[in-house]
């Protein structure tokens, strides 16, 4: 096949030609973009493969052109001389082009680490130069911060009404706070608890070994119920609660409690019950008594008709006596527990308690004598006239003074003193005496009926008992304080009640 | 004195004339294998996304085209010997196949316009170069557009 060669000729010299021309003008933008950014791999990258392109274009296109013109003017000899060397450098261009190129990957992997680390430096420097313009503002912001925290914990500490306290592993006090001072009896805050520890504090030993060796094994102990004694003595009955900060290291170790009074609360529980059982027991009293006292009744009626129709001087008139007398007994008896249980509804005399209270040591002082006592009387002379019912208001005076009589023995001291809390609307009547005092075991059942310590026959144990029931039946409260061989203190609490108002309101009555 | 009594031993191996040819025509391989891993990785990473990389790949697939067509050539004419050309005069070839074959007599001819191949290459990668100078010349520096 003849055929032209003027084509390939043209696209030959020309192609070579735009191939210098684009193969340079690519290693010109690439030169620029690496000068832009010197550090980048991938401008580097590209570099070496512009610059193998152009070399290859260089040696190809030139061998190319040297050709034609060298055949189109008949010198074919010298490009047989040449065109081996244009070959073996064109085939070592593509290798180099080839062999670049295959490094792609690397570099692309190692551009992405770079400019990973690039921006992680990037943000610590950022973050640093921050830090640095603003160092001082975030301290002083900082600061507030921890100031106002440390304010709001602080606060915290100090006006709880519980006991916050910071010890040491070993119960060394570290910290503790206001409430935890009153607690624990000091008379004011104290900063600095040079030795003190929590274990002083505890009742029984066994107790703090018990939390602490909980608090050792679980971090924490929840709700324990013990007994502390502050410094002045007295018992406390506590719920601790506490757990362990192990701190930085194990020689900051601390252990934080939160200790929570609930004396007040127990005593008032205690108090509760023994209301509840006093009622119970009244309950039952006031049926029992219903029904023994019309059998004793009707005992009584046929022993004295019995007796009438005896002669006084015979052996039957002193037996149906000897019924009679035990009979009257068991009515006394019955009627107390009547008392007791509040059946029956007190009479509404207009009385002075100081005068109440002056009838009744009078007839002690006559039958049965208070000589060796020093009687110490206080009366509240703002102590309004009252409503009560001052024949078993007496009674009770007279069983509480009796009982203080009885726990002075021969020798002692008796402090009757009245008081008008107008803010509560009550008035006091205390009975103190330096007796022997009330054991704490017997404290709960000495409001029982039949309790008593005294020898048989002395006391039928129904005194405080019918005291109570009169009390309560006047809507007021009796209270007891007392210490083994120091004496006791009966508190009786009379809600006020104007006498004039009823009275005015029965006159009321009267006038229509 | 050894040296100079030596017998010929053939140790060191002659490279006749086809080597050169052999070793051109294995560039041209080793050139489209590299171009191919090229566009491989472009496509893996998914920086054809980007049009600055999409040139370049359109690029090497290009000098892929090109290289076929220059192997082509070399086969046809120096390694198989399977066409001859001869000069008429200045501006005619007289091209011959060893088979009788036009179809492959208009092959060679249309081969033998690589340029048409090459150039668009190098045109792309150009293209593709300018696309990442734009884009880096709008973001930080230090980053490629990916």
């Amino acid at each position: 096949m003849i055929i032209s060669f003027l084509p390939i000729w043209i696209v030959d010299m020309t192609g070579s030609i735009l191939m210098i021309v684009f193969s340079f003008l690519c290693l010109s933008l690439v030169r620029r973009l690496r000068n832009r950014d010197q550090g980048n791999v991938i401008w580097t990258y590209l570099f070496w493969v512009c610059l193998g392109l152009a070399a290859f274009a260089i040696s190809r296109s030139a061998g190319h052109i040297v050709k034609q013109i060298l055949v189109l003017s008949g010198h074919e000899a010298v490009w047989s001389i040449i065109r081996p060397y244009s070959g073996a450098i064109n085939s070592l261009m593509f290798v180099f082009v080839a062999s670049v190129t295959l490094f792609f990957e690397r570099i692309w992997k190692i551009y992405r680490q770079i400019s990973k680390d690039k921006q992680a430096l990037q943000t610590i420097s950022d973050e640093l130069r921050f830090l640095n313009q603003n160092l001082e503002n975030l301290v002083a912001e900082r600061t507030q911060e921890l100031a106002l925290s440390e304010h709001k914990y602080r606060r915290i500490f100090e006006v709880s009404r519980d006991m916050i306290l910071v010890t040491q592993p070993d119960g060394t006090i570290i910290n503790l706070n206001p409430a935890g001072c009153k607690l624990l009896g000091y008379k004011e805050p104290v900063s600095s608890f040079s030795d003190n520890s929590f274990a002083d504090f505890f009742v029984k030993a066994s107790d703090w070994h018990r939390i602490r060796k909980t608090i050792e094994q679980q971090s924490f102990i929840s709700n324990a119920e013990v007994s502390l004694e502050d410094t002045d003595g007295k018992q406390i009955r506590v719920l601790v609660s506490g757990s362990l900060d192990k701190g930085f290291s194990d020689r900051d170790a601390t252990i934080h409690f939160l200790v929570k009074d609930i004396e007040q609360r127990r005593i008032v529980e205690e108090q509760i019950a023994q209301a509840d059982k006093l009622a119970s027991i009244g309950q039952l009293s006031a049926g029992i008594a219903h029904e023994i006292n019309n059998p004793l009744g009707i005992i009584l009626g046929y022993t004295q008709l019995l007796i009438r129709n005896e002669k006084s001087n015979s052996e039957k008139f002193d037996d149906l006596k000897t019924i009679e007398k035990h009979v009257r007994n068991c009515k006394s008896i019955v009627e107390d527990l009547l008392n007791f249980a509040r059946s029956s509804k007190p009479n509404e005399d207009v009385i002075r308690l100081d005068e109440a209270m002056e009838d009744v040591l009078s007839f002690i002082q006559q039958h049965a004598g208070l000589d060796n006592i020093s009687v110490k009387k206080n009366y509240d002379s703002a102590v309004p006239e009252m409503r009560l019912d001052e024949k078993k208001i007496k009674q009770v005076f007279m069983n509480l003074i009796m009982n203080a009589k009885h726990a002075i023995g021969k020798e002692g001291n008796l402090a009757i003193s009245t008081g008008y809390n107008p803010d509560e609307g009550n008035v006091v009547v205390k009975i103190s005496d330096t007796g022997h005092g009330i054991e704490k075991k017997d404290m709960a059942r000495i409001f029982d009926p039949f309790f008593t310590t005294k020898p048989t026959g002395e006391g039928t144990g129904l005194g405080l008992s019918v005291s109570y029931g009169i009390i309560k039946n006047h809507g007021g409260d009796i209270l007891v304080e007392s210490e083994a061989g120091k004496g006791s203190t009966f508190t009786i609490v009379l809600p006020l009640v104007s006498p004039h108002s009823r009275l005015a309101h029965a006159k009321i009555h009267s006038y229509n | 004195m050894i040296f100079m009594i030596a017998e010929p031993a053939f140790a060191t191996q002659a490279h006749s004339a086809p080597e050169g040819l052999y070793a051109h025509q294995l560039a041209h391989i080793f050139f489209i294998i590299s171009m191919g891993v090229l566009i491989y990785w472009l496509r893996a990473r998914q920086l054809v996304r980007s049009a600055g990389w999409r040139y370049i790949q359109y690029a090497a697939l290009f000098f892929i085209l090109w290289n076929l067509d220059a192997f082509t050539v070399h086969l046809l004419e120096e390694q198989l010997a399977v066409i001859d050309i001869q000069r008429i005069n200045l501006w005619q070839i007289k091209i011959t196949a060893n088979n009788h074959s036009n179809a492959l007599l208009w092959l060679y001819y249309f081969a033998k316009f690589d340029h048409l191949l090459c150039v668009p290459a190098l045109l792309f990668l150009y293209f593709g170069l300018r696309r990442l100078m734009k884009k880096a010349q709008t973001s930080t520096p230090g980053l490629v557009s990916s």
